[in-house]
């Protein structure tokens, strides 16, 4: 179709290639004609740049079905003449794809266990990488939604006190509103207090809410949390006001207006409602149902004695690092006083030794993964589990991808007579590379499908594996769907690319003479991918094998106390003056032990206040950070704990008000060679009013009060003072019996929500993450090891397959049935030998560099790797030799028939 | 008479194909539509418009003479057949009586 007629005002010509390519032969030229008739029409209307995006236009609206569509009468045309017609030579891909697909969905069906187990592996990698996928990017979406996210900063604080370094994840108080007076480059702070939990009535009904914050009445303006009611500018205040949740609101008010209603919080008194805002969403590093105004709690003034959740939202073009320069300043200005006050010394003397006090910044996007400070609002994710999921998504999806391949590779092999009939009859390579990749593709989005279907079905059981809420419509939503669609044709088109392109390359002759196997035959590349495979496979199972050990570990490690049999009691604090008469009356009851009065637990989410502890030895004095218990006479012997030295608290001596028990950790900082009788001075508030001089009376042994990542901290306890909760050592005879009776009692006493937990409950939540990553970890494990095998499965009965005749030409020269099965397995064994090889250091190194992370740990011993290896050996030969003996006990008659 | 039953586009296009006394094809069509209706039309909804009528019965085509400006293409003309004219009138028709069926009195009302 050579232009005839050439003017410089032409319309596009890749234009006109569209369309050529696209409308059938009997419509393009008259189709074309009254483009380029209407075009120049409108070169002398509208001009040529009008003209020529009209062209355009209309090309694009030609790009129909309609104008695609053959007739049956184009190819009889094309035969009559070729040179207008060109269809023939240049298949259309919507006639022919409509043919490849035909073809294909027969191939496939025709060989319905191969398509299965093709699909099936592939379907189980995708829906793994979709739900991986929907994890990672959930994780590193956190706080990205905020419409100044990339101007907000949250201020942490720094300290380095007698050798140990405590980053908090809080400020002082007093620091943010400093920093928006001193800075010019802060355009706003807003600051959170969380002071635990409150019991909140409403008139009858009482809550306990576990998620309450106090917030300066800016919070929603720089946080991007719409306000459903309410006013942005006023809401938040004026002291004892509230903001509730949506969900919140409902739970108090139901469906009335909830504006101007009265809450009693705890006992900081009554709040009037003044907002409700959206729920929190799931992406961010808070998570509050009720939000206080700031005034009405007591502000501290002290910036060493006070803490705030600081947020800076920083103007535009000013950068971080000029604020955290100025930070120094602060310093100086505000806090060497206060360093005087507290230390009693100046602060060069403070920071010659050696110890440190400072603000820092960090992006308010980066908390969730990247944050790991102490006091953090709630447990953070780490980056470095987003990168260890991205890459077993990557390499399960490899798996799922070689698999594939082998088994395209392997089950177009027996198709070489085809290409060979369908060459001789006149196919042209291209419309054989189409079929095969057609045939490719087609399986992929099969596959795709069934993942879909399989991620529908284990949906619930991820979000509880991985504490999340996903849905389905996630997935569909976003360009996650449009991503494995895509991931899928790209498998598709290189899975199908080795059969397509080698097969159809195949002279006809030699193919038809039987000759073309050999080439598919030598395989090597078909076991360097096996060997990948169990490399993989291998590599997650030792993962998994030293991750539950670890676990193991640490749930069975002695942590210096008996946390089983010990029920806690919650709140025990509204009882007010009944506590003493209650902890009284149940320490009579037959089945509880012994009862201990403490706020104060060794585990999870428990207080534990940490003070400057400050130590006089003679005229010295050193400044350490330490850990505070406050509890009871009973304390010891309800938890089990053992005492080193010394005595326990007793009433028996009035003055142990200033007495302290110490762990042996504590003695070790403070370097006490004889610990009892030392005199320990301690302030409370930074004040020298506050300042009170403690005498250790005895040691404690050394018990995990935190996860062991971390090595047992230095810990003082005080005689008294908390209220909060009640820990009984029970008889386990009858508990359920024992909890009625108890929870009569409270609800005679008061009105308020009875709560309990266990203590060794308590204790496993530490490991909740642990035991997240240890089950992954597993399902993982199985799922790698199932994708290899389904592949194994695949090859090994091709590869019997192939060996028919070769099998019964050994069995009728005297071979035997496990001479046979022997032999067709050694091959794979050389593979998995091969790939334990690789896999045991690369896994031993990155499982070791994970254990670094605890300050108590197991050895990778080498039975593990031993194991793993041992467990994927067993389930390849179970996989290859239900092929092997049947093809070996096969009758050699009949197999030497094959061909 | 299923086949009577025609789109408002189809219509139109029936129409100008019989009014025009000049060779009708896709340009002149699309021009005439536009300028009687003063919307636009682009040249794929005239053309399927077009060969739809033709699938139909209503019209029939031939190829016509290459012009320069069209780069030397041919153009398929049509022209109105037979049973097109009749669907053509058969449509006037019922439109008439569709018509003379509204009592004089609404029309008054709606001020016609």
């Amino acid at each position: 179709m050579t232009r005839k007629h050439l003017s410089p005002q032409q319309p596009p010509r890749w234009a006109d290639w569209i369309l050529e390519w696209f409308v059938a032969p009997h419509l393009l030229e008259y189709v074309q004609g009254d483009l380029h008739e209407a075009f120049y029409k409108q070169v002398a209307q509208v001009g040529l740049v009008r003209a020529r995006r009209d062209y355009v236009w209309a090309v694009l609206h030609c790009l129909t079905p309609f104008f695609a569509r053959r007739q049956k009468n184009d190819v009889r045309k094309a035969k009559l003449n070729p040179s207008h017609y060109n269809a023939y030579s240049k298949p259309f891909f919507m006639d022919m794809l409509s043919n490849y697909l035909t073809i294909a969905f027969r191939n496939l069906w025709r060989h319905k266990a191969f398509t299965a187990i093709n699909s099936i592996g592939l379907a189980v990698g995708l829906a793994t990488c979709l739900l991986i996928a929907l994890f990672v990017l959930h994780e590193l979406s956190y706080d990205r939604y905020h419409s100044h996210a990339e101007r907000l900063y949250r201020m942490t604080l720094h300290t380095r006190l007698g050798e140990k370094d405590i980053n908090y994840a809080y400020s002082a108080e007093p620091a943010g509103p400093a920093l928006l007076r001193d800075y010019l480059g802060v355009e706003a702070i807003t600051r959170l207090r969380d002071d635990g939990d409150f019991l909140v009535k409403n008139g009858e009904e009482t809550f306990k809410e576990g998620h309450v914050a106090f917030v300066d009445s800016n919070f929603f303006s720089i946080f991007s949390i719409p306000l459903i009611k309410g006013h942005r500018a006023s809401v938040l205040v004026d002291p004892k006001t509230l903001v509730l949740t949506q969900t919140t609101a409902r739970k108090y008010f139901g469906q009335a207006d909830p504006i101007g209603k009265t809450l009693s919080v705890g006992n900081l008194g009554v709040f009037r409602v003044t907002g409700v805002c959206a729920d929190i969403p799931s992406n961010t590093h808070f998570h509050y149902d009720l939000f206080g105004s700031f005034p009405s709690v007591n502000q501290g003034v002290k910036w060493l004695a006070s803490g705030a959740y600081t947020y800076v939202l920083l103007r535009d073009g000013y950068s971080i690092q000029q604020v955290e320069a100025q930070s120094q300043g602060f310093l100086r200005k505000y806090m060497a006083s206060e360093i005087k006050e507290f230390l009693g010394i100046d602060l060069p003397e403070f920071l010659q030794k050696g110890n440190r006090l400072g603000f820092g910044f960090q992006p308010v996007t980066t908390i969730h993964l990247y944050s790991d400070l102490d006091d953090e609002l709630e447990a953070n994710g780490d980056i470095k589990y987003v990168y260890i999921f991205t890459v077993i998504a990557l390499f399960i999806l490899l798996l799922a991808c070689i698999n594939f391949m082998n088994l395209s590779t392997v089950g177009s092999a027996g198709r070489a007579k085809e290409v060979g009939v369908r060459k001789v009859m006149g196919s042209v390579k291209s419309q054989l590379v189409s079929q095969f990749l057609t045939e490719s593709v087609l399986l992929t989005l099969l596959a795709l499908l069934l993942a879909l279907g399989l991620v529908f079905l284990v949906l619930p059981g991820f979000n509880a594996l991985a504490g999340k809420q996903f849905t389905l419509g996630e997935i569909a939503n976003g360009w996650l769907l449009s991503g494995a669609v895509v991931t899928c044709l790209v498998i598709g088109l290189l899975a199908g690319s080795y059969p397509a392109f080698v097969l159809s390359s195949f002279k006809p002759i030699t193919v038809l003479n039987g000759k073309s196997e050999a080439g598919l035959r030598s395989g090597w590349l078909r076991n360097a991918l096996v060997t990948g495979q169990f490399t993989v496979s291998i590599g997650i199972l030792i993962a998994t094998i030293v991750a539950n050990q670890q676990l193991r570990f640490m749930q069975d490690k002695k942590v210096g106390f008996d946390k089983e049999q010990v029920l806690v009691l919650h709140d025990t604090h509204v009882l007010g003056s009944k506590l003493n008469a209650f902890k009284a009356e149940l320490a009579r009851m037959s089945s509880v032990v012994k009862i201990s009065l403490a706020g104060f637990l060794p585990a999870g989410t428990s207080k534990q206040s940490q003070d400057g502890i400050l130590i006089k030895d003679g005229s010295k004095t050193a400044a350490y950070t330490t850990k505070s218990y406050f509890v009871d006479e009973d304390y010891l012997s309800t938890l089990g704990m053992q005492l080193a030295q010394g005595r326990n608290f007793s009433e028996a001596f009035p003055a142990d008000n200033s007495s302290v028990l110490l762990n042996e950790a504590a003695v070790r900082a403070y370097g006490f060679k004889t610990p009892i009788g030392q005199q320990i001075s301690i302030t409370g508030d930074g004040s020298e009013a506050s300042k009170h001089t403690y005498t250790v009376i005895g040691v404690v042994k050394d018990f995990h009060f935190e996860s062991m990542r971390h090595r047992i901290a230095p810990l003082i306890m005080f005689y008294g003072g908390d209220n909060s909760q009640l820990a009984l050592r029970i008889r386990t005879d009858n508990v359920s019996r024992l909890l009625t009776t108890i929870e009569q009692r409270w609800k005679a006493e008061t009105g308020d929500p009875f709560a309990y937990s266990f203590l060794n409950e308590r204790f496993n939540t530490l490991y909740q993450s642990e035991q997240r990553i240890g089950q992954l970890f597993g399902v993982f494990a199985g799922l790698a090891v199932l994708i290899s095998c389904l592949g194994l499965l695949g090859l090994a009965a091709f590869t019997t397959h192939q060996r028919t005749k070769e099998i019964g030409v050994r069995k009728v020269l005297g071979a035997s049935v496990t001479g046979i099965v022997k032999l067709l397995l050694t091959n794979y064994l050389k593979l998995i030998l091969i790939a334990m090889v690789i896999a045991s250091p690369i896994a031993g190194y990155i499982m070791n560099q994970w254990l670094g992370d605890f300050a108590y740990r197991i050895d990778i011993s080498w039975w593990i790797f031993v194991l793993a290896g041992g467990l994927a050996t067993t389930v390849a030969i179970l996989t290859v030799s239900y092929q092997a003996i049947k093809a070996a006990l096969m009758n050699p008659v009949k197999s030497l028939r094959t061909e | 008479m299923k086949k009577t039953i025609l789109g408002e586009l189809e219509e139109l296009v029936l129409l100008v194909v019989a009014a025009s006394t000049d060779d009708v094809y896709g340009v002149p069509v699309m021009e005439q539509l536009q300028l009687q209706t003063g919307r636009s039309f682009t040249i794929s909804a005239v053309h399927t418009t077009l060969y739809r009528l033709e699938e139909k019965g209503f019209l029939s085509s031939s190829v016509g003479g290459a012009t320069a400006e069209r780069g030397g293409r041919s153009k398929r003309l049509f022209v109105l057949t037979a049973e097109g004219g009749r669907v053509l009138v058969d449509i006037q028709q019922m439109r008439t009586r569709l018509w003379q069926s509204i009592p004089q009195s609404k029309l008054q009302l709606l001020g016609l």
